[in-house]
This record gives C-alpha cells, structure tokens and sequence, in this order.
C-alpha cells in the first residue's frame, strides 16, 4: 500500500514531531493501530543510495546533523554564567533527517537492567540531585525490549552475559563477527576475571526483514547505511507505518509551536516548510518524539498567556535534570594491525561494573567496549595525547593507526534540576525562533566513576598486551548525543512531565516520548531502552485513543 | 613504502660517510620534499590554480602543514597536497571560513615578521627553526585550524583535493574498501569463538 498523503486541512488523528529513533516506532505503532498519522521531521529524507563514506562532510561539517550555523546552540557551566556560542559542533547533538539519530548512531543497543529503574529504593537519595525511581520495572518494559530486537532488529548472544537481565526471547540474529578489538578486550578481561560477552547491536548479521547483512565497511557512528543494516527507523519502522496507507512522513517540515486549544488541550502544531512558509497542521492528538533537547525546546517555545512558562510545564521541569551519560576512552597500541577501521564500531563489551558499589565511596555504574573511535580523520584529530599532537611523534603515531584501538567507557550521569535546556535570551536559528540555552555541569561523582572506570579499562588494555596505554583526560562534559530526561516520566506531577504511560500531566492529549522520558541515565547506549518505551508508549496511547480517552 | 624505505637506504648508502649519513639523515625531510616538489613538476601539478592563497601564502601553508604530518621515510602532508586541500576547500565546503583562515594566516604571517626581522618567511626558516616557532603558537586558534586542516587533507576524500594518491590513507593504513570480511586484523584470524561462562552468577 502506498504512503498516505494528507491534505493541508485534514484532521489527523496524531501528528508525530520527530521520526528518529521512538518517532519511527510511535509512528508504526498507532498506523497499524488504525490510525491516521502524519509525522513531521526538521531533515530531509534520504535514500540508502545517498549515504556516502565523507567522514569530512558528516563528521566535521555537520551536513547530516543539526548544524551550528543554523540550529546554534550556547552553553554554560551554571546559571550565574553567561551562555556562549556553540562554534564547530552542537553540544547536543542529533541527526537532522527522516529516522533521525538512528541513522548515524553507533547502534549499540544494551537492555537497561532492573537496578536502573529502583536505584533510588536501593541506594537512597543522592544529596543534590533529582534522583528517582522510574514509575515503571523492567519486567513491565521487558516484552518491549524483546519487541525492538525482533521488529526492529538486533543481533546478539542471549544469556552471554552473567549480568544481563532476564529475557523471554533470544536474539533474533547471532552476534556480529568478532573483530580484533573485541579479541584483545576479551583476552584482557579473562584475564583479570571480568566477564566481557558478545555486544548486541541493532545491525543486521544475517539478511533480516529483507535488509541486507553488514557489509563490514566500519562506517557506522555519524553515517548512514548504505546497506540498510543498520536498524535505523529509516529502513525499519517508518516503511512499515506507511505501508499501513494510514501514516505520511513530511520531511523539511520544522515544528516550532504546539497549539493550545480549547478545554486545556493542544489542537495541532505550527511548522515551517522547505520553503519557510508557515502551516498550520490540526490534529486530535500530539506526540512529542523530537529528542530530549528538542523536545524540550519546543514546548518552551509554545508558550502563551495561559502557558507562560511553556507547554505542559507546571511542574517546571520541561528541559531540567539534562542528563548525558559520561563517556571516556583508553587509547592502545599492540604489537600487530587490528585494523579497526574494518566493520562494526563493537564486538565486545564489559558490564562488570554496571552497579553501583557503595564501597567506592561514590555514585556510578557503566560499561566499556572495545573500537576505534571512530574514523580516520576523528580518530588522528582525538586519539592522540596533547604531546603527540603534531610533529614526527604525531606521525608516528598516525602510522600506527593499524595496530590502535580503543576502550570506550560509558557510565551514570545524574538528574540534577540545574543541567537543563532553556531558550537563550539573544540567539536565534536560522528561521529566526529561539536558540538552545544548555546549561550544565557534571556531578562530581559522575567525574569520580568516570575515572574508575577508564582505570579499569586501562588495567584491561594491559592485561591484553598492549605496547602502549594512554588515557584521554577526564574532564567536564561540554555536550552529548545522549539527550536525556528534560521531561521526565514520573506518577506526581509536581516532580514530572508525563506520566507512566506518556501522556503529560497537564494536557491529555499532548504524549512525549523520547530520551526526556528517562528518570535517570542508565549507563549509556540509551536507544534501545528509547525505542522499548515508544513500544510500549504507543500501544498505550492506541488503547487510550480507541477508548475516546485522548 | 617499502620502496621509499630501500631509496632511502639506497641513497644513504651511496653519500659515503658516516658524517654524511647522519647529516642526510637529520635532514631527510627537506630532501625527500625537494624530490616531492620535482616529482610534481614532473606530474604536471605545478599547473594548479590556486584559488584562493597567494603564491607566499601557499609556501608558508605548506611549510606549516609539514610540520605538523613531517615528511621523511614516509609520505607527509607535503606530498600529500595537503596545501592544495587547504586551498580548495575555503571555495567549497569551508567558504564561509575562508576570511576567518586568511586573517588568521595574515596575523601568524606578520606575528613571525615581528619576531623574526630579518628571517624572511616563515617558510625560508629552516626546519628545527620552524618546530621551534611553531610550538610558540601551538596554543593559538589558527595553530589548532591547522592542525585540523592538515589532517583532514591528509585523510579527507582524495575528491576534496588533497590525500594525493591517497597517500594519506596509505600512512595510516586505511583501504577504502567498501566491503570487508573477517578476520579484520591480525588476532581475530584465529579466534576460537566465544566460551560460555560456567556459572551465570546474576548479582
């Protein structure tokens, strides 16, 4: 069946903002659910066909992602600072395109665990901070995680892992092969008794659903598949709501307003076209699937008289308790080539230090894998340390790309009030609406097992044989494409946005779901847990809407 | 690159000396970028406009960028066309920085005049000189532009217009393969698959 096309006065059911990573599945969701949708995304749509191995154009020129010149972002460490322009890269960063940030993603797609959603209840509060429990368990999110690794698609090893949760079905797809990261982060690990497995990603490892198998072509994070491997919205979900003939994708299509409508709801939304000409488009029902910055800025952004702090804010924690993940890396260099510029990012992962341990004097949890970070000019321009940064001890280095590889950390960051998203006073975009205001600013033990962990991952790299060890420095978060928790899911509407099942406290037929639904950040790799909440979300928000409940 | 290698060996063996094997060696850089230079005139490429520096920028440009990716046994970003890169791109996909680049080499051309009165160029200076200026700026903006325009045309695609023959990507051993199969490197040849755990402990 062909892709619905709306007219410019219909009445949609819902219109979807956002067609990434859950917009693609909300969009699916409530299309085969029977309803009419329409889904407007800021980028433009491309074909596999247009994806192209220029790491110069995607990674340093923005062309796929929100760029600075356009879409400016300011940052500052705390209120009391004055917000400076963003220059070369967003800090908040996201592709710009139909299937969004899961075009250009790394698509590591870990499980949250049980603990992540009742760490508050075991831990206790954290002086502070935001820190919560989710309304919501992992074995009431556990049939949607299933659901994105078999309808989605992702391969790995069930039960590989001793600290995985439990599952009700094995991976849809063996892991990928093995690389030589992946080798010496096990043989390392072993060693030290740690337990690496297997990393499950949403790339296809066999033909799955009618996409190809990767091709190993090691351009996966900040491009697009050519191969249609990677499980992107773009090749998965979003064909398969159009094929409903009930769902239409508009690209180019810039939403900038959620319109309040009579009786406390929202009636549509205001968007711009290619062309910068306004529409109006009605709708009987809103969902939020922008990310966790863009979210956020759009609700602000459709502030009125009778919202004057914003859209479904009354509890004002629209675009607070921004949360990223903190990341750091171990570089290595081994007696012979890896070539870690071959096929996937990963191939194998530790979780042993997933939990926090009161013992350690500090809050924190992760993972950590092995990789090249990532591609030639990215790896020569961040790998190096500062006194090898050119020169002939810069060259030798380059030389020794081949037998380089990674260890990349991914941990806990917590919910602080403080880090958020606003609108910057001054700046504008390129349509002339309000610039991203990011204000944030570590916990410091987030810093703390930030280290600890990049110091295991260093004894680990040792334990492998490596010749050289070095670590990057440490240092404060300056952005993130993990954009989490600016409108946070929670039962009381004084301490969240939306509720369990991702409708807004204060509007009902207004939903949000993306990355700001999390309560906390989970150790990293958060699409996976994104994509299982707009499952779960959209099953939800069908059976509410077939009730006349929206 | 093994056939640089055995020219160099080749070369050091033929000057004789041991006093002139070092002497060539401390200095291979400039001669192996003398041939580099020849070995353009002989491809034809001393034809190329450039578009955007002048011909004293250019020199200094490139002598900046062979600083930072040095020639030697290996290619460097000289023979790279690091330069030719740096040139292009402010008409293409960096137009927009092109008078931000050009102040910014204005300002390190005049600040090295100022310190350097009677030296001539930045480029006439020679290499030990140049490191040691160099590292004198490395903290300024342009020093960093560099550094990244260097990189990148030394291993942007050769369509930008510099990693000449990819030689860039032939320095850090990357193949522009669109499709791979394993073993990828060295250790995963012989891999023995994964080995369950015995127990699974959940904690």
């Amino acid at each position: 069946m062909r892709a619905r096309l709306f007219k410019p006065n219909d009445t949609v059911d819902f219109v979807v903002v956002g067609s990434g990573a859950a917009g693609g599945v909300m969009a699916r969701e409530l299309a085969q659910a029977g309803f009419d949708v329409l889904v407007l995304e800021q980028g433009p749509r491309f074909t596999a066909a247009d994806f192209r191995h220029d790491e110069l154009d995607y990674w340093f020129n923005n062309s796929l992602t929100n760029s600075p010149d356009t879409s400016p972002q300011t940052f500052r460490r705390s209120p009391q600072d004055r917000a400076e322009r963003v220059r070369e890269f967003p800090a908040l960063w996201y592709a710009r395109m139909v299937g969004g940030s899961s075009n250009h993603f790394t698509a590591n797609f870990w499980r949250f665990h049980e603990v992540d959603f009742r760490e508050r209840s075991l831990l206790g509060a954290i002086p502070g901070t935001s820190f919560a429990d989710w309304p919501i368990d992992y074995a009431e999110l556990e049939p949607y995680y299933t659901k994105v690794e078999w309808e989605v698609g992702v391969s790995g090893l069930a039960g590989a892992s001793p600290f995985d949760p439990p599952r009700s079905k094995p991976y849809p797809m063996p892991p990928l092969p093995v690389k030589s990261s992946g080798v010496l982060l096990e043989r390392g690990a072993r060693k030290l008794g740690l337990h690496p497995f297997p990393a499950p990603m949403a790339i296809a490892s066999v033909p799955y659903r009618g996409r190809a198998a990767c091709a190993h072509c090691g351009f996966c994070i900040g491009f697009g598949c050519e191969m249609q491997a990677k499980s992107s919205t773009l090749y998965t979900m979003i064909p398969e709501a159009e094929a409903t003939g009930r769902c239409e994708v508009r690209g180019e299509s810039y939403v900038f307003r959620v319109e309040a409508g009579e009786r406390g709801r929202v009636s549509g939304v205001k968007y711009f076209d290619r062309d910068r000409r306004e529409h109006f488009q009605k709708a009987r029902a809103v969902v939020l699937c922008a990310n966790g910055a863009e979210t956020a800025r759009l609700l602000l952004m459709s502030a009125s008289a009778t919202h004057p702090d914003g859209l479904a804010n009354s509890s004002g924690l629209v675009g607070r308790n921004l949360m990223f993940n903190t990341y750091t890396e171990v570089n290595a260099i081994f007696e012979h080539d890896l070539n870690e510029y071959k096929s996937v990012q990963v191939t194998r992962v530790v979780h042993d230090f997933y939990e926090a341990d009161p013992k350690r004097g500090f809050y924190g949890g992760g993972g950590f894998d092995g990789r090249i970070g990532p591609n030639p000019i990215a790896w020569s321009m961040f790998a190096p340390p500062p006194e090898r940064s050119w020169g002939a001890d810069f060259k030798s280095l380059l030389e020794a790309m081949p037998r380089a590889m990674v260890v990349a950390t991914h941990g806990t960051s917590l919910p602080l009030e403080s880090n958020r998203i606003d609108l910057d006073p001054e700046l504008k975009d390129a349509w002339g609406l309000p610039a991203m205001r990011v204000t944030y600013r570590d916990h410091p033990d987030d810093l703390a097992f930030a280290r600890f962990l990049q110091d295991r991952g260093a004894e680990v790299m040792q334990a492998a044989g490596a010749q050289q060890v070095w670590k990057a420095p440490v240092t404060e978060a300056t952005g993130s494409p993990h954009l989490l928790g600016t409108c946070r899911m929670g039962d009381d509407p004084k301490s969240s946005v939306v509720d369990r099942y991702h409708r807004t406290h204060d509007i009902p037929n207004l939903f949000i779901c993306d990355g700001s639904s999390f309560v906390t950040s989970g150790r990293g790799q958060p699409t996976m847990t994104i994509q299982a909440l707009a499952f779960r979300a959209g099953e939800h928000i069908a059976r509410f809407a077939k009730r006349g409940e929206v | 690159m093994h056939d640089e290698s055995t020219t160099r060996r080749r070369f050091l063996q033929a000057s004789g000396g041991s006093l002139a094997m070092a002497w060539l060696g401390l200095h291979w850089p400039e001669i192996t970028a003398a041939a580099g230079h020849g070995h353009e005139v002989a491809a034809g490429r001393i034809d190329h406009e450039f578009k955007v520096l002048t011909p004293a920028q250019v020199r200094d440009v490139e002598a900046i960028a062979a600083q930072i990716v040095p020639s030697g046994v290996t290619p460097g970003a000289r023979e790279a066309g690091a330069v030719y890169f740096i040139d292009r791109v402010h008409t293409g996909i960096y137009a927009a920085n092109a008078p931000e680049f050009l102040a910014g080499l204005a300002a390190f051309q005049a600040g090295f005049a100022r310190q350097h009165p009677c030296a001539g160029p930045f480029a006439d200076l020679d290499g030990p000189g140049q490191i040691e200026y160099l590292k004198r700026i490395e903290a300024t903006p342009f020093f960093g532009r560099m550094k990244f325009l260097t990189v990148a045309g030394l291993l942007a695609l050769p369509a930008y217009g510099g990693n000449e023959q990819k030689l860039g990507w032939k320095l850090v051993g990357f193949i522009d393969q669109h499709a791979w199969q394993p073993p990828f490197g060295h250790y995963d040849r012989d891999y023995p698959g994964f080995v369950p755990y015995a127990k699974e402990p959940r904690s």
